[in-house]
């Protein structure tokens, strides 16, 4: 019989095969009709019903709307001294009362609460820009690192080696002192520079091990190139853990953003509000009223922990070995 | 070296280990339970040797763990008995059963790596068994250990006692493990795909060695594999299991000569033999254990058997003595492939 | 169709074998490196040291060798996935080693792989389709839209998969399905030669038989050259024209099928041939088992001499451990030609003149051919990178 034939009578009988399938299975086992659901999508059906997720999500999305909507829920103006007839050198932080349910921020009198809803939108800018800013560079590095080893990889893992063996908060410090005059931009270059090695490190890492994996063989060997199979192949399959990463780091760059404002790195001018920079105001009435550490320190660390609680429970969903 | 000497006399009620109707399901809140076994019997005696066979799914190896109360804490649910010697081993609490375990029974599996400690001797290992379930002193039990060793055809054991899991090759590791689980002389030795991970030749050497502490110390076997050479070569009772039942049950030649499940002449069927003709395509059974059916209501292996008719899909069928009355010849099946009616492979 | 036309078929007008694949002396040494700071090479992995075969044009060449004995790294430097450190590769006349970039990889369309596990060797991000549309748009084979999806309905017939399977994720397949995908991805780039590393020994016995005979229908179909590399030789008999036998990086034993089975002549192929179980107690209660004394040396620091006089019953004081054997013609009345053995006393052995004896098993170290973990993340495999048959437990 002639291969043309062969192959007619193969699709012919295959046909036949899909007409009647709910009866009989054919060689190769049944092929369910409906459409493919790819790992993220399985990973996001597993997500839906973890209530972990779903409480850091809760969190995170509250976190974001007060930041994006901060003006319109924000009491009362953030500059403007409202309690400031009631400073006095006994009481120089005015307390609770109608109108200002955690009082004023200090001896400039302003409102506390709003205040807070403002600083908000600063945290968020800085946690994301923070993290936005080490992940590309990370990527950037990681995935040259990974993707032509030998000479390359050597070079970029001793200058991430080098980064990595400098303690971060005073790698961040000299990087906001060389900017000379400290802003909220210092504060994002500084924290993201710290940032930068650990996500390179993590890329490398998975990308060296996705190199020697079946499937990018199995690419090479077709004569794929290597651009293709370096961002189609290697990237995507990596990313996975630089990810998850990247939502814990959101949690560390608020954290590390405002150590740097505590020490007087971040924005100098407190016109718009931010919490790390709050949380470093507030030393010199530590003694008076120490609840203006405390509710910026007390939504930090909210914040930060709904991030950790969503990035957990993203490496878990994302982690092939839990997946059934 | 051949195996023809081992033909060992089992009568009727002599049997060590006895399983009726062993179930286990799996399963917590929120996920359907599955399950994995589904009404498991057998029974294996001193000195004998039984097979469970089946492919990746078929809960042989569940079957084992629930025997040696070895399966998770959690999310499991085991129904039956496994009588050993007496006493249902499936009501025994953790601390009875461990002690149990080591002592009367012993367990190999396929990666004798995990199996073992890295960071401990197998001399040490070996000798800690022996200290625990037999009281014996460390001196003492290291020098039995070396025996053991050397009884398993490990080479210069003396030397090989101080070393490490990771500075032994796979074969070595798997004959320390067998010395391990024969360091208590235990009654019952159970062996998960104990050959799977291995070379050929190595696979020989070591069920040899099984063969032999078999015979020489009347132990009782369960060998558990997906290789029907294997149990050709080792097993007086084979067992073959599909989808948690045992779908077929004979004596080894009855099995080999006249396999009359479908499933069980498909599996001989399809796999090429080292000394067959090579004449023509190999009889695969279509589809994979994704395409089965539920034993309620019908034979799970329906959706990929040549003889399946209708009542195969509506009435699960039962494990019943052989139509043609061969003794101690089960089987689990509406359209069996008897002799002489060999219609199913044209 | 009779296993002589088929070879005579394989023959040129003047009688000569047409030779797809020439491989002559290849080596792959890996280097093992130690070191803190700087990386010193002390030593090497000899994986592959001394390889030459031929494959002609349509037929199956099966190579057997337990783990470690060099086989799939050999398969990989037949495709240049591995860089040999020596020796040629010829396909179809042209010299494959001395390619380069475009080139290679221009050439690579001719020659694919099938891989053990076909899980990973499907990357689980992409749909059946990208997967198997990759490779021709690497070739420019996509340019017609149509004729690109005509080809991509094709390669799911040939393999036995439903059309629905292009919208899949490899994850959502069984195993004997995901193997398919495997074939129908080497078979994208219309190649002439298919290296199937493995094929079968990952997959559930009774899925197996599928994927051999799949391999055997698309060989016909499509025309192809296979060179099929296993450790289970029952397998190998079935789907080979010829066998060749490795042991620590090179051939000790090379003929056709029936040949080779009908009467094994290197000590190593008798001992792994009469390991092999069979399933049917008849045979295994009458066997001879030719049990082998120890483990396999370690590559990295080979025996001197004949590679398998450490575990051998026949080892000769004479020369076995100082003189390596070549593949040679034996002298014995029935076996042709085509049936060569790297064994200085095959005819003895096979005559009864020598007689087997006890071994006293060496001990190997198993850690002296393992690479650092670190020269394996550099995606430079082991000595044989993939573990051997491990079917998954339950």
């Amino acid at each position: 019989m002639n291969p043309m034939q062969r192959k007619k009578d193969r699709i012919d009988k295959l046909a036949e095969q899909a007409a009647g399938a709910s009866a009989d299975v054919p060689d190769a086992g049944k092929v369910a009709d409906t459409g493919g659901v790819s790992l993220i999508a399985s990973a996001w059906r597993r997500l839906r019903r973890n209530p972990v997720f779903l409480v850091g999500l809760a969190v995170t999305v509250l976190f974001v709307l007060i930041a994006i909507f901060a003006p319109l829920l924000a009491p009362h103006n953030g500059q403007t001294g409202y309690l400031l007839n009631q400073v006095t050198p006994n009481d120089p932080v005015p307390g609770g009362q109608d109108g200002f349910p955690l009082g004023a921020d200090g001896q400039t009198g302003r409102d506390l609460l709003s205040r807070l809803i403002l600083g908000s939108r600063q945290t968020l800018i800085v946690g994301v820009c923070a993290t936005l800013a080490g992940l590309a560079g990370g990527v950037v590095l990681g995935t040259l690192a990974g993707a032509f080893g030998g000479w390359v990889d050597t070079v970029v893992m001793r200058l991430v080696d080098v980064m990595l063996s400098l303690p971060s908060l005073l790698l961040a410090i000299s990087v906001a002192t060389l900017f000379g005059r400290p802003s909220q931009w210092t504060l994002i270059v500084a924290i993201s520079v710290v940032q930068v090695p650990i996500f390179a490190r993590l890329l490398r890492g998975s990308m060296l091990a996705q190199r020697a994996s079946d499937h990018v063989l199995a690419a090479r060997a077709l004569g794929v190139k290597r651009g293709p199979i370096t961002f189609r192949h290697m990237l995507p399959n990596s990313l996975g853990p630089v990810l998850v990463q990247a939502t814990l780091v959101l949690a560390t760059s608020i954290i590390d953003a405002a150590a740097l404002s505590f020490l007087g790195l971040g924005n100098p001018d407190d016109s718009s509000p931010e919490w790390g920079q709050m949380l470093g105001k507030a030393q010199d009435y530590f003694d008076v009223a120490p609840r203006l550490a405390f509710w910026p320190a007390a939504c930090i660390v909210v914040v930060a922990f709904g991030f950790t609680l969503m990035g957990e429970s993203l490496r878990e969903a994302l982690d092939p070995k839990t997946r059934r | 070296m051949s195996a023809a000497a081992y033909e060992p006399e089992v009568r009727a009620g002599d049997s060590l280990l006895s399983v009726r109707d062993l179930v286990v399901e799996f399963g917590g809140k929120g996920r359907p339970t599955f399950r994995a076994v589904d009404g498991v019997s057998f029974d294996v005696g001193p000195g004998q040797t039984i097979g469970l066979v089946g492919e990746s799914g078929c809960g042989k190896s569940v079957t084992s763990l629930a025997i040696m109360g070895l399966l998770p804490a959690r999310g499991n649910k085991v129904a039956g008995s496994a009588t050993f010697d007496g006493t249902d081993l499936l009501t025994l609490d953790q601390r009875e059963m461990s002690d149990r375990r080591g002592r009367d029974i012993a367990m190999i599996f396929q990666d004798p790596l995990s199996s073992l400690n890295p960071v401990v001797p197998i001399g040490v290992q070996v000798a800690e068994v022996m200290q625990r379930h037999q009281g014996l002193k460390k001196a003492q039990a290291m020098q039995e250990s070396r025996l053991l060793l050397d009884r398993v055809g490990i080479p210069d054991p003396a030397r090989r006692l101080k070393e490490y899991p990771h500075q032994l090759s796979g074969g070595m590791r798997q004959r320390a493990l067998i010395a391990m689980a024969l360091a208590c002389k235990p009654r019952l030795l159970i062996a998960d795909e104990p050959t799977t991970a291995l070379d050929v030749t190595i696979q020989a050497q070591i069920l040899e060695v099984l063969r032999e502490l078999v015979v020489d110390s009347g132990t009782a076997l369960i060998m558990i594999t997906h290789d029907l050479g294997v149990v050709a070569g080792l097993c007086d009772e084979v067992n073959v299991m599909y989808a948690g039942r045992i779908v077929e049950s004979a004596s080894r030649h009855e099995i080999f000569a006249r396999p009359e499940h479908p499933y069980t002449h498909g599996l001989l069927g399809s796999i090429p033999r080292l000394d067959g003709t090579r004449a023509g395509a190999l009889h695969a059974i279509p589809g994979s254990v994704a395409d089965n059916i539920p034993w309620t209501g019908g034979c799970a292996f329906a959706p990929r058997c040549t003889n399946a008719t209708a009542i195969c899909r509506e009435q699960s069928p039962a494990l019943e003595a052989d139509p043609t009355g061969i003794p101690d010849h089960l089987l689990r099946c509406h359209h069996p492939i008897l002799p002489g009616t060999d219609s199913t492979h044209e | 169709m009779s296993e002589q036309t088929s070879i005579l078929d394989k023959k040129r007008p003047d009688g000569s074998a047409d030779i797809l694949l020439d491989a002559q002396d290849v080596k792959v040494h890996f280097p093992i490196k130690r070191g803190v700071i700087f990386d010193r090479t002390v030593g090497y992995v000899y994986a592959v040291d001394g390889m030459t075969l031929q494959i002609n044009r349509g037929e199956t060449y099966g190579l057997v060798g337990e783990s470690g004995c060099g086989k799939s790294t050999f398969g990989r430097a037949l495709l240049r996935l591995e860089e040999p450190t020596a020796g040629t590769v010829a396909f179809d006349g042209t010299d494959l080693s001395s390619l380069k970039g475009e080139t290679l990889r221009k050439q690579r369309r001719n020659m694919q792989m099938v891989f053990q596990d076909p899980l990973s060797s499907l990357d689980p991000r992409q749909t059946v389709e990208a997967l198997l549309l990759e490779g021709m748009r690497a070739h420019g084979l996509t340019k017609d839209k149509t004729a690109a999806h005509a080809r991509l309905r094709e390669l799911l017939s040939a393999v036995g998969l439903p059309e629905a399977a292009l919208k899949k994720y490899p994850h959502e397949f069984s195993g004997g399905q995901r193997q398919r995908i495997g074939i129908a991805r080497a078979l994208s780039v219309d190649p002439q030669l298919i290296v199937a590393d493995e094929p079968v020994s990952a997959l559930d016995v009774s899925v197996q038989a599928q994927v051999i005979n799949l391999l055997e229908d698309v060989q016909e179909q499509f025309g192809l050259t296979y060179l099929v590399i296993a450790h289970d030789l029952a397998v190998v008999r079935h789907i080979s024209d010829r066998v060749g036998v490795m042991y620590l990086g090179a051939l000790v034993e090379e003929a056709d099928a029936d040949d080779l089975y009908a009467m094994p002549l290197h000590p190593y192929t008798r001992a792994l041939m009469s390991a092999v179980p069979i399933p049917d107690p008849q045979v295994e209660d009458r066997r001879e088992r030719i049990i082998l004394a120890g483990d396999l040396p370690s590559p990295a620091a080979p025996p001197n001499g004949c590679r398998f006089h450490t575990r051998c019953p026949w080892r000769q004081e004479t020369k076995c451990d100082t003189e390596r054997p070549q593949l040679r013609e034996v002298r014995i009345e029935g076996v042709p030609a085509t049936h060569r053995v790297a064994c200085h006393f095959a005819e003895e052995i096979q005559s009864g003149a020598l007689q087997p004896h006890s071994v006293t098993p060496t001990i190997v170290d198993p850690d002296a051919d393992r690479p650092r973990p670190d020269i394996v993340e550099d995606g430079a495999p082991g000595a044989d990178p993939f573990p051997d048959a491990r079917p998954p437990g339950v």
